[in-house]
C-alpha cells in the first residue's frame, strides 16, 4: 500500500546540515497499522510530513499503491490528497476556531467535488454519526466541545472523503486518560468498518502494542528495528528497543523500571554519532558500532544492529 | 510522623461564568520520607491542590475558601503572604513543575538560578555559595557541575534541565516537595532517570513528596500511597499495592481498565463513557455517577467516606452497604 | 421573538459600549453635518471676545460655551468644524495604510522565500526613514494640505501593518488546520480566504483603532509644522498648534481640542476592543 524506499531528509540550517531522516525504508500493508515510535527529535514527524507531501524528501522514493508520490502530475496529486488524510495531536489547534463544525467537515469534500448542498449535509451527518456525535454538532463552533469531542470532529473531517490511508500523529496523547480509550476504540472500529490503513506516530509503547499491527522503532533518523508488533515486543532485538520497553512505567507497583538500559540522552541530528547512531548510549557497544553503520537484517523482523539480542528480555 | 495534614480544603476560582470549585473538600496527609501520589485527569483539581498548599493560585481569581493546611503543626492558611514567602515557599515546601523550559529563566545562568533560593533563605552566602551550588548540582547528577555553573538553560538537554529544576527545589532541603507532572514533558528513557532521581533525593533528605500526575504508571513506580481525584474531590486513597490490586472506587477501577499496558492482550480497551463534569455546576451527589457503570438511586446523594482498613478509604455507596 | 432570543437580544444590547458609540456618533454627526449645525461661524473674528474663558468661569459667556481663542473665535464651533478634517484624514489614512500594509504583509508571509526577503527589506528601509523628514520632502514636492497629510500617513504606517500582519500569517500558516487543508487538497486561494484572512481580521481591527489616536496626533504635528492642513481650514491639530503660544493665559484654547482628541481616541479604542471580542466566536457567547 505504502512503501518508503530509503528516504532521507536533510535541512540546511545556519549551524549546519540537520540529518533529520536517513535512509528510512518501511512498508505498510493495506488494512494494517504501522506505528512509528521513538523519542522526540527522532524524525518520526518528518517522515509523516513527507508521506503527507508537506515536505519533500532529499533522497529516496515514497510509493503509494505503486506510484511515486514525488513524480505525480497535478491530477494524480489531487487523487492522492483525496486518498490520504491526517489526524493531529492537539485537537485545539487542528480545528479553525472561526468555522462551524459542519464547514470544517465539508472542507475536504468541497475541495474535490461539488455534490450539492443536500448531499454535503447528508455526508456531514453520516460522518458525525460514525464518530458518535449528534447531527446538531454541525451548527456549533469547535470551542463548544471538549478535547475528546474535538478529536472526534477531526476524525470525522478526515473520514469525510473515505480515504484509504490515515496518518495519525499522536492522536490521543493530548486527551485525558478516561477519554483516550474512547477515541482509540473509535479509531479501531473505523478501521475495521472501512478497511483503512493507519500510520500512527506515538510515544506510548503500551498504546502502540495495543493499537498497531506493525511497529518501526526510529532512533535519530534511522530505523533501529521494525516488524510485526507482537514479535518486536515479545523478542526485541535492538538494544534501543529493549531500553524503551524497560523504561515504560507500568501501572503495577511491583514492576521494576530499568534505568541502566539507555544511558544519557539522544544526540543532536546536527551532528549525529558516526557508525550506529545509538552507540554512545548503548550498553553493548563495540568498536565496530562506533565506525560502521549496521546493515538491516532480513524482513519481516528487521534489525539494524551489530550485536542484536536474542530471545525474550529477562 | 505526619508532616503535612490537609483538612477539607476548598479552593475557588472566581471566573466570569461563576465560581469554579476547583478543590472541593480535599483531606490528605503526607509523612516525612513518604511519597503521596495525587492522580487525576486534567481539571480534577490535583494541580490546584498542589498550588493551594503554597498559596500560588491564579492572581485575582483564585482563593482558598476554607479548610486547613498544617505543616509540622504550623497552620499555613493563617500565615501572612510575607511570612509564607519568607519561611515556607522554596524553603520548607518546594515545587518542581512540568516544563523545565518554562521553570528556568533563559537569561540567567544555572549557577545564579540554583543559588538564588540558597541566598534568599540564608543557607549560603558569598564564597560558600559557589560550593553549595556545586554540591546541589552534584546531588542531581549534573556532570562536572563546576564547569557548568555559568551555562544557560538552553545549553542543557531536556533531561538535564529537569535535573537543574530539581536542584533549585532541593537546595534548601525542603521538608515537602511538590512535583507536578515532573516527567510528562520528557521521553521515556529520560523519564525513568528523573524517577530514579526523585527516589534518591527522598532517600537522602527524608522529604515528603506529593507527586501530581495523570500517569498511573509513573505513580505506581514512585508512590507509597495514592489519592485518586475526580472533579475536585478525592474519591479513593490507598497504599499503592492496595490501589492497583484491589481498587475500591468504580472510577479507579474504570481508569485502570481504560489504559493499555504492555503485554496486555485485550482486543478493546474498556472506555469510560462521557466526560468529566463542569466544576462550576457539578452534579449533585456522587460526581462520578453520571459516568458510572454501577450507578444506583442512592448516588443522587453524596456518598460518605468509607474506611476499608489499612489506610484505604473510598467514597462510594457500594462500599457503605457492603 | 421567543424568550431565549429576546434574552440574547437584550444581553447583546447591554454589552454594547454605549459611551464610546455616543462619542463616535457625535464626531461623525459634526463631520457630516457641516455648517448647518454650527452655533457660530467658526471663522468669525470678534476681537472683543478674544481669550474669553468658558462659560463657567468668571467673564465667561454662554455664546461661546467653551471659550474663545486669541481672535475671539468660538472654540466649540471650531471643534465641531474641525471634526470633519479629522474624520476624513483618519478614515482615508487608516483605510489606505491598513489595506496596503495588510496586503504586503500577507504576500510576504504567505509566499515566503525571496518574495518575503525583498518585501522585508523594503519594510526595514521604510521604517528607518524618519517620518517627519519624509513629510518635509513630500510637502516640498506636493502642495501642503489634506491629501498630503493622508499620503504621508499612509507612507509612514503601511510598514507597521505589514510587519505585524506578516508575523500573524507566519504563525497561522503553521497551524494544524492549515496543514490539514493542504493535506486534503484545498487550493491555495481557498486556504488564504478561509483560514488566513478571517484570522488576521482581529489584528487589523485592533491596529486600526490604535491608529486613530496616532493619526489625529500625526495630523496635528504636520499641521503644526505647516505641512498639513492650512488656514482657513480647521483641524483639531491646527487648533492645538495655534493655541500653543497662549497656553499660559488661555488654557482652554488648547485644552478643549485636546479633550476632543482624547475622547475620540478613547472611544475608538473601546469600540475596537468590543468589536474584536464580538468577532471572536470563542468570546462571543460568554
Amino acid at each position: 500500500m505504502l512503501q518508503l524506499d530509503a528516504i532521507t531528509k536533510h535541512y540546511p540550517t545556519r549551524q549546519g546540515l540537520v540529518r533529520a531522516v536517513e535512509a528510512v525504508s518501511l512498508t505498510v500493508a493495506p488494512r494494517s497499522t504501522l506505528a512509528l515510535v521513538g523519542e522526540s527529535g527522532c524524525g518520526k514527524t518528518t517522515i509523516a510530513k513527507m508521506i503527507l507531501r508537506l515536505e519533500t524528501p532529499t533522497a529516496g522514493r515514497i510509493l503509494f499503491e505503486g506510484q511515486d508520490i514525488a513524480a505525480m502530475d497535478r491530477i494524480a496529486v489531487h487523487r492522492y490528497r483525496r486518498a490520504v488524510m491526517a489526524v493531529f495531536q492537539d485537537p485545539y489547534a487542528s480545528l479553525n476556531p472561526r468555522m462551524r463544525v459542519g464547514a470544517i467537515i465539508a472542507e475536504p469534500i468541497l475541495a474535490h467535488e461539488n455534490p450539492g448542498r443536500a448531499a454535503v449535509t447528508r455526508r456531514i451527518e453520516e460522518v458525525l454519526d460514525i464518530v458518535g456525535l449528534p447531527a446538531g454538532a454541525a451548527r456549533l463552533y469547535p470551542h463548544e466541545f471538549s478535547g475528546g469531542q474535538r478529536q472526534r470532529i477531526a476524525i470525522a473531517r478526515a473520514l469525510a472523503l473515505q480515504p484509504r490511508l490515515m496518518v495519525l500523529d499522536e492522536p490521543v496523547s493530548a486527551l485525558d486518560v478516561s477519554i483516550r480509550a474512547q477515541v482509540l476504540n473509535l479509531l479501531q472500529d473505523i478501521q475495521d468498518e472501512f478497511g483503512l490503513t493507519y500510520l500512527v506516530i506515538a510515544h506510548d509503547l503500551a498504546l502502540v502494542e495495543h493499537f498497531s499491527s506493525d511497529v518501526a522503532v526510529i532512533y535519530l533518523g534511522r530505523v533501529a528495528e521494525t516488524g510485526p508488533t507482537a514479535e518486536v515486543f515479545a523478542q526485541p532485538r535492538h538494544p534501543y528497543t529493549r531500553a524503551l520497553l524497560a523504561a515504560v512505567p507500568q501501572p503495577d507497583p511491583d514492576h521494576i523500571l530499568s534505568e541502566a538500559a539507555a544511558a544519557g540522552e539522544i544526540a543532536s541530528a546536527l551532528n549525529p554519532p558516526p557508525g550506529c547512531r545509538f552507540h554512545p548510549r548503548c550498553p553493548r557497544a563495540m568498536d565496530l558500532c562506533r565506525t560502521t553503520v549496521p546493515v538491516p537484517s532480513a524482513p519481516p523482523h528487521i534489525t539494524a544492529c551489530h550485536a542484536p539480542h536474542e530471545g525474550a528480555p529477562t | 510522623m505526619t508532616l503535612l495534614t490537609v483538612e477539607n480544603l476548598q479552593t475557588h476560582l472566581h471566573l466570569q461564568r461563576g465560581i469554579l470549585r476547583a478543590v472541593d473538600g480535599v483531606s490528605l496527609h503526607v509523612d516525612g520520607g513518604e511519597t503521596l501520589g495525587l492522580v487525576g485527569e486534567s481539571g480534577s483539581g490535583k494541580t490546584m491542590t498542589g498550588l493551594s498548599l503554597l498559596r500560588l493560585l491564579p492572581e485575582g481569581s483564585g482563593r482558598i475558601a476554607g479548610g486547613s493546611i498544617r505543616l509540622d503543626g504550623t497552620e499555613l492558611t493563617e500565615l501572612s503572604e510575607t511570612t509564607l514567602a519568607r519561611d515556607i515557599r522554596g524553603s520548607r515546601i518546594a515545587m518542581i513543575m512540568q516544563d523545565p523550559m518554562t521553570s528556568l529563566n533563559p537569561v540567567f545562568s544555572i549557577g545564579d538560578q540554583v543559588g538564588s533560593p540558597l541566598r534568599n533563605h540564608g543557607i549560603a552566602r558569598g564564597a560558600r555559595l559557589r560550593s553549595a551550588v556545586i554540591d546541589v548540582l552534584q546531588r542531581v547528577r549534573i556532570p562536572s557541575p563546576d564547569q557548568r555553573l555559568g551555562d544557560y538553560p538552553h545549553q542543557f538537554s531536556g533531561g538535564q534541565r529537569q535535573r537543574v529544576v530539581a536542584a533549585m527545589a532541593i537546595g534548601c532541603t525542603p521538608r515537602l516537595l511538590i512535583a507536578d507532572e515532573p516527567t510528562t514533558a520528557l521521553d521515556v528513557t529520560i523519564q525513568v532517570q528523573i524517577i530514579a532521581l526523585l527516589r534518591r533525593i527522598q532517600g537522602e533528605t527524608g522529604a515528603g513528596i506529593i507527586l501530581i500526575t495523570h500517569d498511573l504508571g509513573v505513580a505506581a513506580s514512585l508512590c507509597h500511597r495514592i489519592a485518586v481525584m475526580y472533579a475536585g474531590q478525592i474519591v479513593e486513597t490507598a497504599p499503592v499495592r492496595r490501589l492497583y490490586r484491589a481498587p475500591a472506587h468504580p472510577y479507579t477501577r474504570a481508569l485502570l481498565a481504560a489504559i493499555p499496558r504492555l503485554g496486555d492482550k485485550r482486543a478493546r480497551l474498556a472506555a469510560i463513557p462521557g466526560q468529566p463534569p463542569s466544576l462550576i455546576d457539578p452534579p449533585i451527589g456522587c460526581r462520578f455517577a453520571p459516568r458510572c457503570a454501577e450507578r444506583m438511586d442512592k448516588c443522587a446523594q453524596a456518598p460518605p467516606l468509607t474506611d476499608l482498613g489499612d489506610g484505604h478509604t473510598a467514597s462510594c455507596w457500594k462500599l457503605g452497604t457492603a | 421573538m421567543n424568550k431565549k432570543k429576546q434574552k440574547n437580544f437584550i444581553h447583546g444590547l447591554s454589552g454594547l459600549p454605549w459611551a464610546a458609540l455616543g462619542v463616535i456618533a457625535v464626531v461623525l454627526i459634526c463631520a457630516a453635518g457641516g455648517e448647518a449645525l454650527l452655533p457660530q461661524d467658526p471663522g468669525d473674528l470678534d476681537l472683543g471676545a478674544a481669550f474669553r474663558p468658558p462659560f463657567w468661569l468668571d467673564g465667561g459667556d454662554l455664546a461661546t460655551p467653551l471659550g474663545a481663542d486669541n481672535l475671539g473665535r468660538d472654540i466649540l464651533s471650531r471643534i465641531m468644524a474641525g471634526a470633519r478634517v479629522t474624520v476624513i484624514v483618519a478614515f482615508y489614512a487608516i483605510l489606505l495604510s491598513g489595506s496596503l500594509g495588510a496586503l504586503i504583509g500577507m504576500i510576504a508571509g504567505f509566499f515566503g522565500g525571496w518574495v518575503d526577503q525583498v518585501l522585508m527589506r523594503f519594510i526595514e528601509i521604510q521604517q528607518s526613514i524618519p517620518s517627519i523628514a519624509l513629510a518635509l520632502l513630500l510637502a516640498a514636492a506636493l502642495e501642503p494640505g489634506l491629501s498630503t497629510v493622508v499620503v504621508v500617513i499612509v507612507l509612514t504606517y503601511w510598514a507597521w501593518y505589514a510587519r505585524i500582519i506578516r508575523g500573524e500569517i507566519l504563525a497561522l500558516k503553521g497551524r494544524d488546520y492549515v496543514a490539514f487543508a493542504r493535506i486534503a487538497g484545498v487550493s491555495t486561494p481557498v486556504i488564504f480566504l478561509r483560514h488566513l484572512l478571517p484570522n488576521i481580521f482581529n489584528t487589523l481591527i485592533v491596529l486600526a483603532t490604535l491608529q486613530v489616536g496616532q493619526v489625529i496626533l500625526f495630523e496635528a504635528s504636520l499641521s503644526f509644522l505647516g505641512l498639513g492642513i492650512q488656514q482657513p481650514d480647521i483641524s483639531w491639530g491646527l487648533m492645538l498648534a495655534d493655541a500653543r503660544q497662549y497656553i499660559t493665559n488661555a488654557w482652554w484654547a488648547i485644552t478643549m481640542p485636546g479633550i476632543a482628541i482624547m475622547l475620540t481616541c478613547l472611544a475608538a479604542n473601546v469600540f475596537g476592543d468590543w468589536l474584536r471580542d464580538r468577532l471572536d466566536p470563542k468570546l462571543r457567547q460568554l
